[in-house]
């Protein structure tokens, strides 16, 4: 494999990664998207349900058929794609290090996108380490990528609207769900819809709730749950964790950006600004990486990220910029306060703190 | 929660551990790492971090915010020796970890 020489860097080819890619490749510029998986999409494959709060332009639609779409979007342009390769790392002279499991390479970029999404949270109890318990990411993707059934009888752990239409897509193929089971005093899943569905079909909602253990010799068996005062246990050969999803940082923290600490967002997020440039000015970023939101905002967010780029390189004109962003800004204000106001205040709060951030030149320590 | 759940699972360490570490005046999460190898396993810390925040949080009464990140060194993920060592002949992969350290009048930061 040779070296790469390119505009835009790409890193992540989900909804954010393939937004940015048509904005920027769109626009005349050589682009290079990398992801390690060996398919467009990211996480949207396994996403079977109906996606509700997307961008004006996009009808309703089910999460595969969002990647379909933005993967179409781009088909015409000459983009060099790199999948099935890692980043693993920068070097000082801002060359980035990829693998494709073989050889590592370099390229160079004039700017790079990082839209390398989040990761899952682990929620730790005793034995949470017995095959069976799995992350309620996993579980979907092993269901409807993998067409894998990962197990007969299933308690789901935490109560995010993704738990609640996780439990729906294992109940579909025949996975018993015996309960979800929710610490804190209500339903965390805003979506009243799938609550009732959930409801409707007799899985039941155990909320001020906890683990106590799981139990099993070699994999998990049964799973001993405690509501107040009660505990009891339910059988189960699979316990899917919901505990939230974080920025993957990795990149972040090696290029040198600083971070800022949002809980709605997820943790702690690099810090941008309304550009959603990072404050290494050739590092821009999009979608889960920038704060875990919905499916339309990461879209957008992909988009503006996208645009920046261009107007930087010089493939917009500023004018022609200034519209087009405030038009997706705004776009992203209705489907984000649509989705859940707490994150749009905290994407503020958080694009407010760039000149203030929290943790800084972390790298020497 | 019980003090024997594992906590970092890759390198097995429990939350009695942990804790023990906190209470020897560890604070962050390379602090509890130097001493016990929380983190250094397979997957780098992607799964313990959140828990082992947690357990400072938990632990000591520091805020989130207040608890930094683990630092996130080359490379990003495992990769084999093999590949790191590339026969690449436009790019020197391979770095020293020495490459990391930095020196102020000789001696190391
Ligand atoms: C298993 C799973 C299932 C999910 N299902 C749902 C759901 O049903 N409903 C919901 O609302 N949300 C779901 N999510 C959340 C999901 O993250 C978002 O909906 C959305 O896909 C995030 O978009 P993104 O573009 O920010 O990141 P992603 O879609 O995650 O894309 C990031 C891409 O970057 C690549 N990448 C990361 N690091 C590197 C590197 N170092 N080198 C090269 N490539 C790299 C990854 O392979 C990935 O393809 C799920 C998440 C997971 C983990
Ligand atoms: S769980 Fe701690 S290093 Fe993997």
């Amino acid at each position: 494999m040779k070296a790469v020489e390119t505009d835009v860097l790409i890193i992540g080819a989900g909804p954010a990664g393939l937004a940015a890619a048509f904005e920027t490749a769109s626009r005349g510029l050589d682009v290079t998207v990398i992801d390690e998986s060996l398919s467009l999409g990211g996480q949207l494959i396994q996403q079977t349900q109906n996606l509700s709060s997307l961008p004006s332009d996009l009808s309703p639609m089910r999460g595969f058929e969002l990647a379909a779409h933005l993967i179409k979007q781009i088909e015409e342009y000459d983009i060099r794609y790199l999948l099935g390769h890692r980043v693993i790392g920068f070097y000082q002279d801002g060359t980035i290090g990829i693998t494709d499991e073989v050889d590592v390479f370099p390229v160079k970029t004039k700017k790079m996108i990082v839209a390398t999404g989040a990761a899952e949270n682990a929620v730790a109890f005793p034995k949470w380490t017995l095959p069976g318990v799995l992350t309620i990411g996993a579980a979907q993707t092993l269901i409807n990528r993998d067409f894998v059934k990962p197990g007969n009888d299933a308690v789901i752990v935490g109560s995010s609207d993704f738990a609640m239409d996780v439990a729906l897509q294992l109940s579909e193929v025949g996975v018993q769900v015996k309960g979800i089971v929710e610490k804190s005093t209500g339903v965390l899943s805003r979506n009243t819809e799938k609550v009732k569905q959930v409801n409707k079909i007799g899985i039941p909602i155990y909320v001020d709730s906890s683990i106590v253990e799981a139990r099993g010799m070699g994999a998990v068996e049964e799973i001993v749950i405690k509501q107040e005062d009660r505990v009891f246990t339910e059988k189960a050969d699979l316990v899917c964790i919901d505990g939230g999803r974080s920025p993957i940082l990795d990149i972040f923290y090696q290029l040198g950006t600083s971070f800022g600490f949002q809980k709605e967002l997820g943790g702690w997020v690099p810090q941008y600004n309304k550009d959603f440039q990072t404050d290494c000015k050739d590092v821009f970023l999009a979608g889960n990486a920038a704060g875990v939101s919905t499916q339309g905002a990461l879209v957008l967010t992909g988009r503006l990220a996208g645009m920046n780029v261009c107007e930087a390189l010089g493939a917009v004109s500023k004018e022609t910029a200034a519209v087009e962003k405030k038009g997706l800004w705004k776009e992203l204000e209705i489907v984000e306060t649509k989705y859940n106001l707490d994150i749009w205040h905290a994407r503020n709060r958080h694009v407010d703190n760039f000149t203030h951030p929290v943790l800084k030149d972390q790298f020497i320590s | 929660m019980d003090k024997s759940t594992i906590i970092c699972r890759c390198e097995e360490i429990s939350l009695e551990e942990i804790e023990k570490v906190i209470s020897n005046g560890a604070r962050t999460f390379d602090d509890i790492k130097r001493l016990t190898r929380c983190g250094m396993g397979p997957c780098q810390s992607k799964i313990c971090n959140c828990l082992v925040a947690a357990a400072i949080n938990e632990k000591t009464g520091t805020p989130f915010h207040e608890i930094p990140l683990p630092r996130m060194r080359m490379p990003i993920s495992p990769i084999k020796l093999d590949t790191l060592a590339t026969n690449s002949t436009t790019f020197s992969s391979v770095k020293s970890v020495l490459d990391e350290v930095e020196l102020e009048d000789g001696k190391v930061r």
